[in-house]
């Protein structure tokens, strides 16, 4: 598979990679490599040029922009480095978001838990989430706490694979590596694959995968 | 609530400060179109309604618009007099159901001067309605009361102007005032006996008094010099004379009224076709129409800047909001990321901006009819303007929704730009 921009030489080449589900992935690479490329043509925000990419099942190339859109809406968690939140949702809002946005994640959230709010308790708990700050405002909550609110967001309603670009970067070393641990846990409950990109190698070895991208290279 | 619009809401909720002052901006600019539209059509209704009751002026030939003018709203000044026996030949004909003599050209601080009879106060109306009186009467028959000559009524804006009471003497001038000599009729003062009730007419704005008292305080002047200035013939001034002897030989204008409207034109041509001198019947409406036409430039301009200030708020709005959406594209990213399509991203913005424009059309209506009804009072004492609140003219709505069409053209510039920007953006919320 290749990706390049308008007017530009191909930013990556990648041979094969290939994911089973359930299991997590750590892409590493310099700036400027293609990480933040190939998670946006995973979650089918990008079209693919060239080659396949198959994600849960679904040819991406073969499929609409629509039909990418509702797949990432419906099957596809993402987390950012920060910035996830909705500024003027409350917190629980915010993490119901998906569940009113596709009637199928509110629908595997309440086979599962009940109801969407059940499963969003559950999440919170099990990221360290104290419950008293359902109904706060996002502003009040810490950095740290703003990535474990969009973390419960992207895993409600079971999502199959969980998009994460730089989503430590703006914690500091020790609650990166609690951060980390609690996701691919919380993630692992409901047999959600984790997709992740990172500068930082330490967090690799928390990963089934580890994927080292380099522009141009073949892997 | 649909969730689109509960989150559109929430949304411009936080940025409420800046999107209240887009919607005044928007209802400033509708009021200003909405109320120009209003005013010509109310001005145009009332000045019609000026003188409803007056189904024929009658004057000397000439300009129609111009004997309208100085009869009815006392612009300018009549260039010609018309004879006082066409007022008798008039009164004879049996169609006409009264006639009033109207003599113009003394003023009093600048408020004109109509000397007329009494039949004024009981046939004129006014937008449908009869004069009413504040206070007193009206002056008195001269041929039975020799007083009756120094009395005067005076309209509502005149005697506010000058605070006058019943009983107050005062001094008219002869003309417009400012020759080079003494002018004014001091040798004759008046006494007011009668306040008119207001009527939004431009007889607000009238000293009337008997055509006797008029004519009166005229006798021995000679091309507008007084007499106490004709120092040869200075030896004596003239003894009052009787009523009879105080008939005008002249008359500015004449009103009538008919018993049956339907006979306006058969009358009109009778009239005409008085054999003495060249006299001119004008139907007030027609001769309003003419004078409509001259206007109409400036009526024209006025519209034409409301539509122009409207149009560039709408666009303010489109320029405003498209600078806000670089502030948006966090938000933005947030919803492509978590499934929404950037077609629903565009209607996401587009309900924000078209529910600016449509707030703020409505706004400016419901406040232009607010100010319609705290300024109606003024505009009738003040410019004998009758404004109405009340539904939109089929003119604004038309006017109104044309701007909503505009406003919607324009807010395509910022859901459009929305579009764009989740495409761009893609995974990648700007980091600031």
């Amino acid at each position: 598979m290749t990706h390049a921009w308008a007017n530009q030489p191909p930013l990556f080449f990648i041979d094969k990679l290939e994911l089973p589900q359930g299991k997590h992935l750590f892409i590493q690479g310099p700036s400027g490599c293609g990480k933040s490329t190939l998670l946006s043509l995973l979650s089918g925000v990008l079209q693919v040029q060239s080659g396949v990419c198959e994600v849960l099942g679904q040819d991406m190339s073969k499929l609409g922009s629509v039909q990418r859109d509702a797949l990432r809406g419906e099957k596809i968690g993402v987390i950012f480095q920060q910035f996830n939140l909705l500024t003027y949702l409350n917190v629980a809002s915010n993490a119901l978001l998906p569940t009113r946005l596709f009637p199928s994640r509110a629908a595997a959230a309440t086979l599962e838990w009940g109801s969407p709010m059940n499963q969003a308790n559950s999440l919170a708990s099990a990221l360290g989430l104290n419950k008293n700050l359902w109904q706060q405002s996002v502003h009040t909550l810490s950095v740290g706490q703003q990535q474990r609110v969009a973390a419960v967001r992207a895993l409600m309603g079971a999502p199959q694979l969980l998009i994460a670009d730089e989503p430590t970067s703006a914690l500091d070393e020790s609650n990166q590596l609690e951060f980390i641990d609690l996701l691919l846990k919380t993630a692992e409950r409901q047999q959600a694959s984790v997709v992740m990109v990172s500068h930082n190698p330490r967090l690799a070895n928390r990963f089934d995968q580890v994927f080292h991208m380099t522009s141009g290279v073949t892997v | 609530m649909n969730l689109w619009l509960s989150l559109a809401w929430h949304s411009a909720w936080s940025r409420r400060f800046a999107l209240v002052l887009v919607t005044v901006s928007v209802s400033v600019s509708v009021l200003i179109l909405l109320g120009v539209q209003q005013l010509r059509e109310d001005a145009k209704r009332s000045f019609s309604n000026a003188v409803s009751g007056v189904d024929l002026i009658v004057g000397p030939r000439g300009s129609a618009t111009e004997l309208m003018l100085y009869s009815v709203f006392q612009i300018g000044h009549p260039s010609k007099n018309m004879g006082i026996h066409g007022l008798a030949e008039i009164q004879r004909m049996p169609q006409v159901r009264w006639a009033v003599p109207i003599q113009l050209g003394d003023t009093y601080k600048g408020y004109p001067v109509m000397g007329t009879t009494s039949t004024l106060f009981t046939e004129f109306k006014s937008q449908g309605k009869s004069v009413e009186w504040g206070q007193g009467r009206a002056f008195g028959n001269p041929f039975e009361d020799p007083e009756a000559v120094t009395e005067v009524v005076l309209g509502a804006e005149v005697a506010g102007h000058f605070a006058h009471k019943m009983g107050d003497k005062l001094i008219l001038t002869h003309g417009a005032g400012g020759g080079p000599e003494d002018t004014d009729h001091d040798d004759h003062p008046l006494v007011v006996v009668g306040i008119l009730k207001a009527t939004g007419a431009p007889i607000d704005r009238s000293v009337l008094m008997n055509l006797e008292g008029f004519e009166s305080m005229h006798q021995g002047w000679g091309m507008g010099i007084s007499p106490k200035a004709l120092k040869s013939a200075a030896a004596s001034l003239p003894e009052p004379a009787s009523a009879k002897e105080l008939q005008p030989v002249n008359l500015s204008a004449v009103w009538v009224g008919l018993h049956n409207r339907a006979d306006v034109f058969s009358v009109k041509r009778k009239i005409e076709s008085l054999s003495r001198d060249p006299l001119m019947a004008i139907l007030p409406g027609v001769a309003l129409d003419e004078l409509w036409q001259v206007v109409k430039i400036v009526e024209n301009s006025m519209v034409v800047i409301g539509a122009m200030v409207s149009v560039s708020a709408m666009l303010s709005v489109a320029a405003v909001l498209l600078v806000a959406m670089s502030g948006r594209r966090k938000e933005l990213a947030i919803l492509r990321a978590m499934g929404a399509a950037p077609r629903a991203l565009m209607g996401f913005v587009l309900i924000e901006s078209v529910m600016v424009c449509f707030i703020g059309i409505v706004m400016g209506y419901v406040i232009s009819q607010f100010l319609i009804v705290f300024s109606q009072d003024m505009l009738r004492t003040g410019y004998g303007v009758v404004v109405q609140p009340g539904l939109p003219s089929s003119q604004s709505l038309f006017s109104m929704g044309a701007l909503f069409v505009v406003s919607v053209l324009a807010s395509l510039l910022p859901a459009w730009r929305a579009y764009s920007l989740s495409l761009i953006d893609g995974l990648h919320p700007p980091s600031v």
